[in-house]
């Protein structure tokens, strides 16, 4: 059930190799020359000069998919387009920095933080959140909480405008798997986990239930985690960008953890 | 397209598609839930819940808002509580705008307020047609000479001259697609026809969906020969042999004159191996949409043809190049293809002088919104959207003209003064709109225009497929904030309106991210009085 046919690779074959007899495809990014092998896409050819696009959905491992828009580039098209799924073109004029893209950047950011629980940036999982140092790094106006992580903390739900966005909140948290904690608040639907699941593991349990702004990751038909099939190999939680899907032996229950997280199912 | 229609199978055996019915498709198909979770769950036709046997679905949209529908589905609600097998539940636009305030009665439109007398006597199955109305200027045949530009084409000596042929003839008529973008249908045509790949296939747009639209209801209904030869014509054009009509499920009564038509052309040889003897083979076959505007983005509805839900692909590549099942698709909408047989029988420069004031052709528009005879009109392209107003009665209750959208819910409105502008894609862009898919909406003088701005933007947050981070968080942030300033009066924050409507333009992976707050935009530019906190200095 792998919905593409194709090459998922590390970004790190498509720099010219000499002799190979495919024909190379010459581009500029940021006026900067590079020659990419066909197929390669713009955010592997930036990589190749060390020039680093923010993503927040795409993971080398992974098929690119492109909906997080972080990596978008100006291409002299009306539209901007984004790198990670965009094939490089053979006298294409790539620019990876300007107002345009900053703006548009810090806003995307903004945009997912006003939905995003300002305690998931200390979730002390594996110890990376790609959302919160982004948006370090952007400077974006959100009041992150840098907690120690001390014990008896838990993660919470509570959200804050960012960029003067309204705060949206409201989704659930999933204590029911007995590897894997879920917050559905902290996930933005970036899709790492799905194609984790299901192309790299091919254990096909994670999908998207809902539409629109009610959209949810889900598991199998929409069962809460610790029902479903998963087998909990662990692949989602790697491929997570933020705190929405975390390793159970690091995270901290909340006190009132004894009632169900998900109504009409037993916490584990 | 099997799976999707598996799950409709299904549902119209057993009325609703439980856990049960579901994981047993999963064991017999081999897809795994998930993938069912997310088809059930993203597309409004299919439910997991039993229905009652009367079900009346009220349009919320925008000519029906216009129509002052939302007290009135209050009322009916009312008058309807506690009756026994019946549910009135909310819906996008119907497409059926001539009757707003619109209602479907277990699949049959009718209006508002006959749905609860005619819910007492709805007739069983699905719509039956209406019967064809000849008579429409596109329309070059008497009943015996239809299909008659298919067959000269196809007893022409060589069929790549003829092909050639008529790629040149409509790109010199400068036709252009008619569901909203405007691509130039001649170029498209020779794009398709010069890939390489095979097989190729023809989709026909039929999912009109944008509230105010239903032009190509009344042309399928109407006019199905010239859909199903402009078809045939796209085909045997590009070197395809299957061609699919993607209809929304509301259309029942296009759908079975498609139908009908679909079996004549059948018994005349005109579909099947060997199309009247010649070597060109041609199957057309119809799918039913499971729901959705969004579907009528072209990429999102070739995810539907291929079993999964409906959202946008990034583009490049088109799908002219990379389409249904990675070939190369020729897409067009019904009015598009309709268009093409009277083009190539009368010739370009008939089609050039049946506009008016060096305007080229004829459009259908849908007017709709505060008129006395709301409709589908054929006009000649250049006639003024005042003129069109008069045609169909003049406003509704002798009122003045306000504002009008003229591409419906995602064209920006235009104040009165703008309705000598003439129909036509150029002349409406000029104004700071657009024709979009040629749906006219009419605003009477007295009716407030935030609140109508609100109900295009719910529109599009309802209609989000929730793909991509900007379109699924900024329609529904923007959502919120009108509807807290339409509630309260309180000043919308107008710099956080902007970020939004950048984000959006800039960053959307479609084209109903794009428009999403356009036509909040051009409300705040033209009545700025009438949105608080918009600051009219610098509107965008």
């Amino acid at each position: 059930m792998l919905r593409r046919s194709s090459r998922i690779g590390s970004g790190q074959d498509i720099v010219a190799t000499r002799g190979s007899g495919e024909q190379m495809i010459s581009l500029t990014i940021d006026g900067r020359p590079v020659q990419v092998l066909p197929g390669a896409t713009i955010w592997e050819a930036a990589r190749t000069l060390g020039i680093d696009l923010p993503v927040l959905c795409h993971d080398p491992r992974l098929e690119p998919v492109g909906v997080c828009r972080l990596c978008l580039v100006e291409v002299g098209e009306p539209k901007l387009t984004a790198a990670c799924v965009r094939g490089a073109e053979d006298g294409m004029e790539v620019h990876t920095a300007s107002e345009r893209l900053e703006t548009c950047r810090l806003g995307l950011v903004e945009l997912l933080l006003s939905e995003y629980p300002v305690d998931a940036s200390v979730l002390p999982k594996t110890g990376s959140d790609l959302l919160v140092e982004l948006a370090a790094e952007l400077g974006a106006d959100w009041p992150a909480r840098h907690r120690s992580g001390e014990a008896g903390e838990a993660p919470g739900s509570r959200t804050e405008p960012a960029g003067g966005i309204p705060a949206g909140d409201g989704r659930a948290l999933d204590h029911t798997s007995k590897v894997i904690f879920v917050d559905h608040q902290a996930c933005i639907l970036c899709d790492r986990c799905i194609r984790g699941c299901d192309d790299l593991q091919v254990n096909e349990v994670i999908g998207r239930t809902g539409k629109g702004y009610q959209t949810r990751i889900a598991f199998d038909l929409d069962v809460p985690m610790g029902a479903s099939t998963c087998v909990s190999c662990g692949e989602c939680e790697k491929v997570c960008p933020t705190g929405a899907l975390s390793l159970r032996g690091w995270e901290t229950l909340p006190e009132d953890a004894a009632a169900p997280a998900v109504e009409g199912w037993e916490v584990l | 397209m099997r799976l999707i229609r598996e799950l409709e199978r299904l549902q119209a055996e057993r009325g609703h598609l439980d856990e049960t019915c579901l994981r047993e498709l999963s064991s017999r198909l081999g897809v795994p839930l998930y993938r069912l979770e997310g088809l059930v769950s993203f597309y409004p036709h299919f439910r997991t819940e039993p229905a009652p046997p009367v079900t009346i679905s009220v349009c919320r949209d925008m000519s029906c808002h216009l129509a002052g529908p939302e007290h009135v589905a209050a009322t009916l609600r009312k008058e309807l509580a506690g009756k026994e097998g019946l549910a009135v539940e909310e819906a996008s636009c119907l497409g059926c705008c001539e009757l707003a305030p619109a209602a479907r009665v277990n699949g049959h439109p009718c209006q508002l307020q006959d749905a609860a007398a005619f819910a007492s006597s709805v007739p069983e199955g699905d719509p039956a047609p209406n019967g064809e109305k000849p008579g429409r200027l596109c329309d070059p045949y008497g009943e015996a000479e239809r299909y008659g530009v298919l067959r000269a084409a196809l007893e022409s000596p060589s069929s790549t001259d003829e092909a050639e042929r008529i790629v040149d003839a409509l790109q010199r008529s400068g036709l252009r697609g008619m569901g909203g973008a405007g691509f130039p249908t001649g170029l498209k045509w020779k794009l398709v026809r010069g890939e390489e790949a095979r097989p190729k296939y023809v989709v026909c747009n039929a999912d009109e969906s944008e509230p105010g639209t239903f032009k190509d209801r009344v042309i399928m209904e109407e006019l199905p020969h010239l859909v199903v030869e402009g078809i045939a014509l796209g085909a045997f054009v590009v070197g395809a042999e299957k061609g699919i009509i993607y209809i929304r499920h509301e259309y029942g009564r296009a759908k079975a004159a498609l139908e009908a038509e679909l079996d004549r052309a059948r018994l005349a040889g005109l579909l099947g191996s060997g199309v009247l003897g010649s070597d060109f083979n041609l199957e057309i076959e119809i799918f039913v949409s499971p729901g959705g505007y969004i579907l009528g983005e072209e990429t999102a509805l070739l995810e539907a043809l291929e079993d999964r839900r409906g959202e946008p692909r990034n583009k490049p590549p088109f799908p002219g190049q990379v389409g249904l099942r990675g070939r190369p698709t020729l897409m067009n909408n019904v009015e598009t293809l309709a268009l093409v047989p009277g083009i190539l029988r009368r010739g370009v420069s008939w089609w050039e002088s049946a506009g008016r004031d060096g305007h080229t052709g004829f459009k259908f528009i849908s007017v709709s919104g505060h008129v006395e005879r709301p409709g589908v009109y054929e006009i000649p392209t250049g006639t003024t959207v005042a003129e069109l107003i008069e045609l169909a009665g003049g406003i509704s209750g002798g009122r003045a003209l306000k504002a009008f959208a003229p591409g419906g819910a995602s064209s920006n409105f235009l104040p009165a003064d703008h309705a000598d502008v003439p129909i036509d894609f150029e002349t409406i862009e000029q104004r700071g709109s657009m024709m979009g898919s040629g749906a006219l909406v009419v605003v009477a003088e007295g009716t407030p225009l935030l609140p109508l701005a609100a109900n295009v933007v719910r529109f599009f947050r309802n209609e989000s497929c929730g793909k991509c981070v900007p379109c699924r968080l900024a329609t529904q942030k923007a959502t919120e904030m009108i509807e807290a300033t339409v509630e309260s009066g309180a000043p919308l924050d107008w710099p956080v309106i902007r970020k939004l409507n950048l984000l959006l333009g800039e960053t959307s992976i479609c084209g109903l991210g794009y428009v999403a707050l356009n036509p909040l935009i051009s409300v705040a530019e033209h009545w700025p009085e009438e949105v608080p906190g918009c600051s009219v200095e610098a509107p965008e």
